[in-house]
């Protein structure tokens, strides 16, 4: 089968996954396609088109590589460590963040954190890393260690019209229970390893998802006042989630219920 | 001339120290938890006219119960409910089921106990009391600081009387 049409075929699948798992979990034949569709990600193209973007805003890899102060060859390790501190941005920046400064370097105006172009091409930029470990250090230097701690506040932090928090549902004695018809995951276990696996292709929306903006969808469904991406309690959440998921492997895009 | 031109300039010029805080997008995010951090651990008393065998009441309560919001809401609407706030929003219910079992739930979840029986199991023996299940949706942390379970009156997500009408359906024998 042509890849186009398998890639058409997909995403027909996945709008139909999008109403069926809207208010039940996956079905025996949800599994089946599931499986179907992670060996040929709707996402992949999406992937492939922020390739393009990184080719003519930053110079592709080598450009990337060369704003990072890395060889080619240490890209995937680098991109494998973040979010990390880095002192030309003053702050523990997400791949997203950085990136906004690597196109400013490059005389681009950068991409908005929420705009297609930005998901796509950081996107792209996380799977410079697959089958790379993440490799977050928490305590490389004061930043990170203030980042990290307030992540773990932020996902502590009861608020919203029912006044929950990340940890009401994310919490180690919460996983496995069931909210409604869903099992909680354990979002550092190998078979979830959130932030190894996102940005990923989330078929109840049928769109590309970064890891922050899967927070916003929990905080949205939780009635928590959504916070915007790139603010420092974004990137908190980001740091402290990327930090249960260290050892992994990076395997982007991956592909999301 | 756009700003984050003339800084590529001064960049390429070499003017200038990278310096890319500006160019990052980081908006604050600390007004808006701090407007939606929950309010501090409240006790209720139950109002004397509270808990009713009035069907219309019970008829509420249970829609709050099993339904999420206005524009998720299945059934027919019992009387004196709405599926809109004033502003127009979808008024959100309680989602109990999301994590509690009771009698009709469809879907229901396990992070909550299970309500079935609620009345000869946990009434009738004593074990506990109307008031009891009142303060428990209006404010949980009363009795457990760490709950998972939702705050619905300390929130204002609800006011007294739809509490009432949720404990009202909690406690009433079902068919
Ligand atoms: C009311 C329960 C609840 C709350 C509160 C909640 N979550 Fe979730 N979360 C879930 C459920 C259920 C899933 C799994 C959904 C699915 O399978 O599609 C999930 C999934 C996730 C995932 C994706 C895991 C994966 O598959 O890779 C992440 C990341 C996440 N949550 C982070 C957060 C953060 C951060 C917060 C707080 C801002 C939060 N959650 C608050 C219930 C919740
Ligand atoms: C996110 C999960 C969650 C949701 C949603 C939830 N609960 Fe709970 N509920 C719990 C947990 C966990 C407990 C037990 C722990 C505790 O008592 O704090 C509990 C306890 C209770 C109890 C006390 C039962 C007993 O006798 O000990 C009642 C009554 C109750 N919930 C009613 C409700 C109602 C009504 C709603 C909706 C307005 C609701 N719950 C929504 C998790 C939840």
């Amino acid at each position: 089968m042509k890849k186009s049409i398998k890639i058409a075929l997909a995403l027909l699948l996945a709008s139909n996954v999008a109403m069926a798992s809207d208010q039940f979990s996956m079905s025996e034949a949800d599994k089946a396609m599931y499986a179907e569709m992670l060996e040929n990600n709707p996402a992949d193209i999406m992937i492939e088109s922020g390739s393009e973007l990184l080719e003519a805003n930053v110079g592709g890899n080598a450009g990337l590589a060369k704003f990072l102060k890395v060889s080619e060859d240490e890209l995937p390790k680098m991109i494998a460590s973040f979010p990390r501190y880095m002192e030309e941005f003053k702050m523990v920046v997400g791949l997203d963040q950085m990136l906004q400064g690597a196109m400013s370097a490059n005389g681009h105006k950068p991409f908005t954190l929420k705009s297609k172009e930005m998901f796509e091409m950081s996107s792209y930029v996380k799977s410079i890393a697959n089958g790379e470990p993440m490799s977050i250090d928490i305590h490389a230097n004061k930043h990170m260690e203030e980042a990290y701690a307030l992540g773990e506040k932020t996902f502590a932090q009861k608020r919203g019209g029912r006044g929950l928090s990340c940890m009401s549902c994310h919490s180690p004695d919460a996983i496995g229970m069931l909210l409604r018809t869903q099992g909680l995951p354990d979002l550092g276990a190998p078979e979830t390893k959130a932030a190894a696996t996102w940005p990923a292709y989330r078929m109840t929306k049928s769109a590309l998802t970064t890891l922050q903006k899967r927070f916003q969808g929990c905080m949205e469904n939780a009635l928590l006042a959504v916070i915007p991406l790139g603010s420092k309690e974004m990137v908190g959440l980001e740091v402290y989630v990327t930090e249960k998921s260290k050892g992994h492997t990076i395997a982007i895009p991956g592909l999301k219920r | 001339m756009k700003s984050s031109l003339i800084v590529s300039l001064l960049l390429a010029s070499g003017l200038m120290a990278a310096d890319y805080s500006k160019v990052v997008e980081q908006p604050d995010a600390s007004e808006i938890i701090k407007k939606d951090l929950l309010g501090p651990v409240t006790t209720y008393k139950m109002p004397a006219d509270c808990i009713t065998d009035d069907a219309k009441a019970i008829a509420r309560g249970a829609y709050i119960f099993h339904n999420l919001n206005g524009d998720k809401a299945k059934g027919d609407l019992p009387e004196g409910l709405s599926k809109k706030n004033p502003d127009g929003k979808a008024k959100q219910y309680g989602n109990c089921v999301a994590c509690h079992n009771i009698e009709g739930a469809k879907g229901a979840g396990n992070i909550g106990p299970d309500l079935h029986a609620y009345h000869a199991n946990f009434i009738k023996t004593g074990a506990r009391d109307n008031a009891f299940v009142f303060q428990k949706i209006a404010d949980a942390r009363v009795d457990n600081a760490d709950t998972k379970m939702t705050i619905n009156l300390t929130t204002k997500l609800f006011n007294e009387r739809e509490i009432c009408d949720i404990t009202s359906y909690i406690v009433s024998i079902k068919k």
